[in-house]
């Protein structure tokens, strides 16, 4: 009998140590640089290299939005005109917190900027990158590979801004490695490939502090000051009394 | 240290802070310079993409110059201890800002004397580090 318990015992724990982590609440992006653990802030991103017929445009871009910076009037993002973000940006927007809230077969995001939502669909297969209509979340599955959430992301319209801003194609895929560093820092290391644009995938890491009790605050975008002039310029509309 | 390192200091903080409250490029604004105006609000918008305070500012000749304020988002701004009723019109406040590369009279918030006395930043961290 006591072998029975015994054994029954053994088999308890390692079902629960087999549970993957409660990766449940609100998460605020935690940025390296300073009065930050540096064991716990993100480990660099590896090189951006893009193929060399979009790598001349692409710093062509870089220098005219700073040269708009300087003159204060500068190039518009999408976000000026309150489009949201989309995948990958969605997930790390200034200091905005993101929601993670699992439920059976599914984990759904929800970014505070922009009020984004997506949605990871468990333990299902991917499709093929042709049968997801190109948009801004497209689609994700994810798994467990241990203590690690593991998300495939493909479907991402080329409009919908990437990793620094860089070009990408609809055949761009995310791949995610999310996990918990201690009990309340996760990171999610990110992975862009892109057969068409990149010469190499580019890896990122952004780090996250668990905030608890924290109710995350709406964002309707319905007082927008900001207008964009017809070089692509953003503006602020003053009032005057 | 010189004044001249501090002064750098500062305004690369301010670019630091800034950078993690705006969901666009703050380069509208001339964070190298700032301006003091003391006036009377207007308005108190607490919304999305931006907050703003309307600010009536008396000048020297009796003429009341009119300014539009941009603050970050009330999620922003809450992280740095503010409320959405914490200004009505009528309020006297001091804005120190960052005035439009423009000209006109716009301005990004930098630091801010409520009406109690309580000086509050643009976000978190920002108040009292500028």
């Amino acid at each position: 009998m006591k072998a029975i318990i015994a054994g029954a015992l053994v088999l308890l724990a390692a079902a629960a140590s087999a549970q993957p982590p409660d990766l449940t609440g609100v998460w605020a992006p935690y940025r390296g640089g300073r009065g930050a653990d540096p064991k716990l802030a993100p480990p660099p991103a590896t090189p951006l290299v893009l193929e060399p017929q979009y790598a001349g445009p692409f710093e062509a871009r870089r220098k005219a939005e700073a040269d708009a910076a300087a003159k204060g009037a500068p190039i518009a993002s999408g976000a000026v005109a309150c489009v949201p973000y989309g995948m990958p940006r969605m997930m790390s927007v200034a200091l905005y917190p993101i929601e993670i809230l699992p439920t059976q077969g599914q984990i759904t995001i929800v970014a505070e900027a922009f009020s984004e939502v997506r949605r990871i669909y468990m333990n299902t297969p991917q499709l093929p990158m042709g049968d997801v209509p190109p948009g801004y979340y497209g689609r994700s599955v994810g798994r467990w590979d241990g203590d690690t959430l593991v998300v495939d992301t493909i479907g991402i319209k080329p409009t919908v801004p990437a990793y620094q801003n860089m070009p990408h194609s609809d055949q761009m895929r995310i791949s995610e490695r999310l996990r918990l560093i201690t009990k309340d820092i996760l990171h999610d290391t990110i992975t862009l490939d892109d057969p068409i644009v990149l010469e190499k995938p580019v890896t990122y890491t952004l780090a996250y502090r668990r905030m608890p009790g924290y109710e995350m605050v709406e964002f309707v975008c319905d007082n927008n000051r900001e207008y964009i002039d017809d070089k692509g310029g953003t503006h602020l509309k003053v009032r005057d009394r | 240290m010189s004044r001249a390192i501090l002064r750098r200091m500062m305004r690369l903080t301010s670019v630091f802070l800034l950078a993690g409250l705006l969901h666009h490029s703050f380069a509208m604004f001339d964070t190298t310079k700032t301006v003091t105006l003391a006036g009377t609000v207007t308005a108190f918008e607490w919304t999305n993409p931006h907050a703003y305070i309307e600010l009536d500012v008396p000048g020297d000749n009796g003429a009341v110059k009119h300014w539009t304020i941009e603050l970050g988002s009330p999620s922003i701004l809450q992280q740095g201890g503010w409320k959405f009723k914490d200004l009505k019109f009528g309020d006297k406040i001091t804005a120190i800002v960052n005035p439009l590369k423009s000209g006109q009279a716009g301005a990004l918030l930098s630091r801010i004397t409520m009406p109690d006395g309580r000086v509050l930043g643009n976000g978190p961290g920002a108040a009292g580090r500028q």
